[in-house]
């Protein structure tokens, strides 16, 4: 060993021991407390509580219940963010059109990682529906399960062509039309009971999944002994599509070559 | 019961070549001389310490009769997580390989044979004559 290879390893370590030093005595801001803080245990204490059925989410998962219960409402703002963001890309491409008539046969890698891949593209779904189907149960949701099945778009593009995916059925228009589906699904299930008791003529609120004292409505939280988390299996169902949709409207505009792209964007 | 112990001691053993094989594909990753070789042992991490383990961690929780029904959980878990990596990590590894040797990224040296060299000269010589 070199004395310079001493020199790095013994400076690493007094960097983190000092540093460590200086958490400990609390040179880097304020030590967070021991005791668990006075919101935490009113989330855990809310997410499923049978005790308190006009405060309880009636879901087992509470950063799901924080996310689309506690504060819905920010998250719907937060998809609509990534909604705007989605529409401003398309935006940017406008005019440029996919053509998908070439012969994928020839192209991309070797039979060895296509094969595999074809046994992959069943299986990321899979994977991601049971993430986003279990989001109110187990650590998971919408996003990162829409996000595990846009991997397909990123594989499939990578691995056999460009041109994979619009022969088989997925081109840009039918992804957009999707993910307006599933926005439109998050914009009914937040106002679903809001509808229904107009019809009704009872008190309920914007973004209301379990009954409140002076609002009688509910989404149903158990079925059959299933736990259902309410609105948050919509939530989550809807978020999912969504956000999987969006993304490979996004990768599939990405893959279109530069050369047709500024054909348009300079030509007009 | 002595059926699940038996059950438990083999998923052991299986953690225990996992760590084996493990400790030998690291001393590998750094002793080996070319990349190619470096990606052999990469793989012996990745089936024999990856996917061996995981079946004995099947296996064990299989044996584990107090954690009642959970235990199907986790073997159902662990035996689909070593079926994925048994059929992806092969493909990554070839992929990888074969990406190295089409953009000629390392010179492969030292080497005994190199068969996709000797199939690309071939394709050259056909197209040549």
């Amino acid at each position: 060993m070199k004395k310079a290879d001493v020199f790095v390893i013994a400076s690493i370590i007094v960097f983190i021991l000092s540093l460590a030093y200086i958490t400990a005595l609390g040179g880097l801001g304020p030590l967070p407390p021991i005791n668990v803080r006075r919101i935490a245990i009113n989330y855990l204490n809310l997410t499923y509580n049978t005790f308190t059925p006009y405060l309880t989410v009636f879901a087992l998962e509470s950063v799901t219940s924080i996310v689309w219960d506690f504060r819905g409402l920010d998250t719907l703002y937060e998809t609509a963010v990534f909604y705007a963001a989605i529409i401003a890309s398309i935006a940017l491409y406008r005019g440029v059109y996919m053509d998908f008539k070439k012969n994928t046969e020839k192209t991309g890698l070797s039979p060895i990682a296509k094969t595999v891949t074809r046994i992959s593209l069943i299986l990321i779904p899979t994977v991601s529906a049971s993430v986003a189907l279990h989001g109110h149960l187990t650590p998971g949701g919408g996003f990162q399960a829409g996000s595990i099945a846009t991997v397909v778009i990123v594989l499939s593009i990578i691995i056999f062509s460009r041109y994979f995916l619009p022969i088989h059925g997925l081109s840009k228009n039918k992804a957009l039309l999707f993910r307006s589906i599933g926005l439109l699904g998050i914009a009914i299930t937040s106002i679903a009971l809001l509808l229904i008791a107009i019809v009704l003529g009872v008190n309920a609120y914007i973004f209301q999944n379990q009954a409140k004292i002076d609002a009688p409505l509910s989404f149903p939280s158990l079925v059959d002994n299933y736990i259902l988390g309410g609105s948050l299996l919509f939530f989550n169902l809807f978020e999912f599509i969504a956000v999987a949709f969006g993304f490979t409207i996004v990768f599939l505009l990405l893959s279109i070559s530069e050369e047709k792209v500024k054909k348009v964007t300079m030509d007009g | 019961m002595y059926v699940n112990e038996t059950v438990v001691y083999i998923g052991e053993i299986l953690v225990a070549i996992g760590v084996f094989c493990d400790l030998a594909a690291s001393i590998g990753m750094l002793r080996f001389p070319n990349f190619y070789v470096r990606l052999h042992a990469a793989t012996v991490g990745t089936i024999g310490g990856a996917f061996v383990p995981l079946i004995g961690i099947a296996l064990i929780a299989l044996g584990a009769e107090w954690l009642g029904t959970y235990r199907f959980f986790l073997a159902g878990a662990s035996i689909i997580t070593a079926i994925i990596i048994i059929i992806l990590a092969p493909v990554g590894s070839h992929v990888l390989a074969r990406a190295t040797h089409k953009a000629r990224l390392v010179k492969v040296e030292p080497k005994v044979v190199d068969h996709l060299e000797e199939d690309i000269k071939k394709k050259e010589g056909d197209k040549n004559a």
